[in-house]
């Protein structure tokens, strides 16, 4: 039998947040965790995460887990027990695991649920042959092992994930033929749908999959249009040839060990469907039981972090309370308000405030002025919205000035905190639209591989009497050189003029997300927003 | 749509057209389609069809799916060898 003070079951980033804040404060922590390894879903996320910069805003997800697994083994109070898995939990708070082919006991004094969630499934024709996989498996296959799914994807779903996802694809060399989504607007955050749409990926929305084809294996997918009640337009049915389709279609808290504990559920679906009652710091409805993280309500890995140091926290000082705690706590939940404060944190706030039967709210405009109907629909700004990030004339021709083509209001503020010359105002909120101060801006570009969404561009119009430079980030291989020719894309990833490579920043600053100096006609320094390496002749 | 063709429950191979069969027969709760097709019985415990049945049973008899029962679940969570638990506890003598 295991004896433990605080119990953590599930070694993702909710978990190892949720130990580490326990640990911290002198108590026994053991973790079980079911696979070899710990990270959960973050050993895959290989591209910068938003928020705000102390909770890792602007790093990549593999290396948050780095920094997560060395505090971790830093704590000699913690025990991380891996191929551990939590069996069973009974009325008397002991829980039962399977480990190294032998179930054992535990009795924690406390016990912290962080095991996460489980992909949504998607009825539809042929939905059972090989090459459908769930977005996190393709995510497995390319990100953990190296292994390519397959040629040609079709990714249904336009949530972070299927948008993430799709992106990694493409970096991985594979076709992303089209991101398909039923609802009238794409899901994620528009900067992660414009990266797409830059690489000339289709964002097509009120479509969804009516079946796979082939036998054997897919060999493509009928998709057709929806009208606003959801119902499929007869006549609007296209077939996308593909040999994998990707499902991403959201997660569900994966809530077993809290259903033995008999645990009060609701069913929320903008949670993601059944999910615990809790009170505010996440202890559940069986006194001693807590939860952080997805299995808490679909969220993402920062919420996920800040969730399991909550938990922590009020477990600390349920068993040895002092006030310092519940300072650290009232902090904690100020982090988590505002990463949910924002147009974007509508779902979630509304998602919670039904489990705590309080009132929801309607979807204001108060935070985005702009019209962004076009964006949302087809991932690529209208010209109004284009406009209005574009200086005058007369700042343009003063040298090179920063573009920031950031419209949604999002959580995230490391382009702010990158500046060294101060250019990007200061934020009020962390769900802030980026505005530049042009006088204080050079052109230095620095911001550009500090956005987690890409989305910043440094334009010197004058570059010579007929030529402009555009400075943009890039994540794929092969890199440019210095000197070459390349093809120059517009926002839709359509080819449109030639340009020439004069400079390449992709050293450690960087951190792989090079930024590239393109020289095109002047005429295109307002479309110019992506780059195709031609292959040259050996 | 050819229902027949469309799998809910993957891991016990049920399609489509029999759960809305099971329906229309009269079973409207998660736990009745489960002991009738064994939707939730195979390895992922209906977390990958319990939802789409739920919304079939909401299509069928106008329920909302906040009010719909979910099963339970209970011990042990993954699969586990009869001999595992009969050596039991090695601290336990």
């Amino acid at each position: 039998m295991f004896k433990t003070d605080v119990l953590v079951i599930g070694g993702g980033p909710a978990g190892i947040s949720a130990a580490l804040s326990v640990a911290k404060f002198g108590l026994k922590v053991t973790i079980l965790e079911e696979r070899e390894f710990l990270g959960g879903q973050l050993i895959k996320q290989t591209h910068r995460f938003f928020g705000s910069r102390e909770e890792h805003a602007g790093v990549r997800g593999i290396s948050i887990v780095k920094e997560l697994k060395e505090n971790l083994s830093a704590n000699d109070n913690i025990d991380v027990l891996l191929g551990a898995t939590a069996m069973g939990i009974y009325e008397d708070g002991t829980v039962t695991m399977l480990y190294k082919g032998e179930v054992r006991k535990i009795i924690p004094k406390k016990t912290i649920i962080a095991t996460g969630a489980f992909e949504k499934y998607l009825p539809f024709e042929n939905n059972d042959i090989p090459g459908i996989f769930g977005a996190g498996a393709v995510q497995t296959l390319m990100n953990i092992y190296g292994v390519i799914p397959a040629e040609k994807v079709l990714m249904i779903g336009s949530g972070n994930i299927g948008l993430i996802v799709s992106y990694q694809l493409v970096q991985s060399g594979v076709n992303v033929q089209a991101v398909v989504e039923a609802a009238p607007n794409i899901g994620g955050y528009l900067v992660h749908a414009s990266k797409l749409r830059r690489q000339g990926i289709p964002i097509k929305t009120s479509y969804t999959i009516k079946r796979a084809i082939g036998k054997e294996h897919v060999e493509g997918a009928e998709i057709v249009r929806l009208d606003e009640n959801w119902n499929e337009i007869p006549g609007t049915e296209e077939i996308i040839e593909c040999d994998s389709i990707c499902l991403a279609v959201g997660l569900s808290p994966l809530y077993d060990l809290l259903s033995h504990s008999g645990c009060e559920m609701k069913y929320i679906p903008e949670l993601g469907g059944n999910v615990p009652l809790r009170n505010e710091n996440l202890e559940t409805s069986v006194n001693g039981l807590y939860v952080a993280g997805d299995v808490a309500g679909i969220e993402e890995a920062t919420a996920a972090m800040l969730e399991g140091e909550l938990a922590g926290l009020d477990v600390v000082s349920k068993l040895i309370g002092n006030e310092e705690i519940q300072n650290e706590i009232i902090t904690v939940k100020k982090a988590l308000n505002s990463l949910r404060a924002g147009p974007t944190g509508i779902k979630i706030r509304n998602g919670i405030s039904k489990l705590m039967n309080m009132e929801t709210e309607k979807e204001s405009i108060k935070n985005n002025m702009t019209d962004l109907s076009h964006l949302k629909k087809n991932g690529t700004p209208d010209t109004v919205n284009i406009e209005s990030k574009l200086p005058d004339d007369s700042v343009l021709l003063k040298g090179g000035k920063a573009i920031i083509e950031c419209y949604q209001g999002i959580p995230c503020d490391p382009c702010m905190h990158s500046c060294p010359f101060g250019a990007i105002i200061k934020f009020e909120d962390i769900n802030d639209i980026p505005k530049i101060d042009f006088n204080k801006c050079t052109g230095c570009g620095i911001c550009i591989n500090n956005c987690p969404g890409l989305a910043i561009f440094v334009i010197n119009k004058d570059h010579t009497d007929a030529t402009s430079t555009v400075k943009m980030p890039y994540e794929f291989l092969p890199k440019p050189e210095k000197g070459s020719e390349v093809d120059v894309l517009n926002r839709e990833g359509i080819k449109i003029c030639d340009g020439k490579v004069i400079q390449i920043l992709d050293g450690p600053k960087q951190d792989k997300t090079s930024v590239v100096t393109v020289e095109v006609p002047k005429a295109y320094y307002g479309e110019a927003r992506n780059i195709r390496v031609v292959a040259c002749d050996e | 749509m050819n229902d027949d063709k469309i799998i809910i429950c993957r891991c016990e191979d049920v399609t489509l057209k029999e759960i809305r069969d099971i329906i229309a027969e009269g079973y409207t709760t998660i736990e009745e389609v489960k002991r009738i097709a064994r939707t939730g019985m195979g390895p992922c415990q209906g977390k990958t069809c319990s939802q789409i049945i739920a919304r079939e049973i909401c299509r069928a008899t106008g329920k909302k799916m906040e009010d719909l029962k979910y099963p339970e679940y209970r011990p042990p969570f993954g699969g586990v060898l009869f001999d595992e638990i009969i050596k039991g506890d090695p601290d336990e003598e």
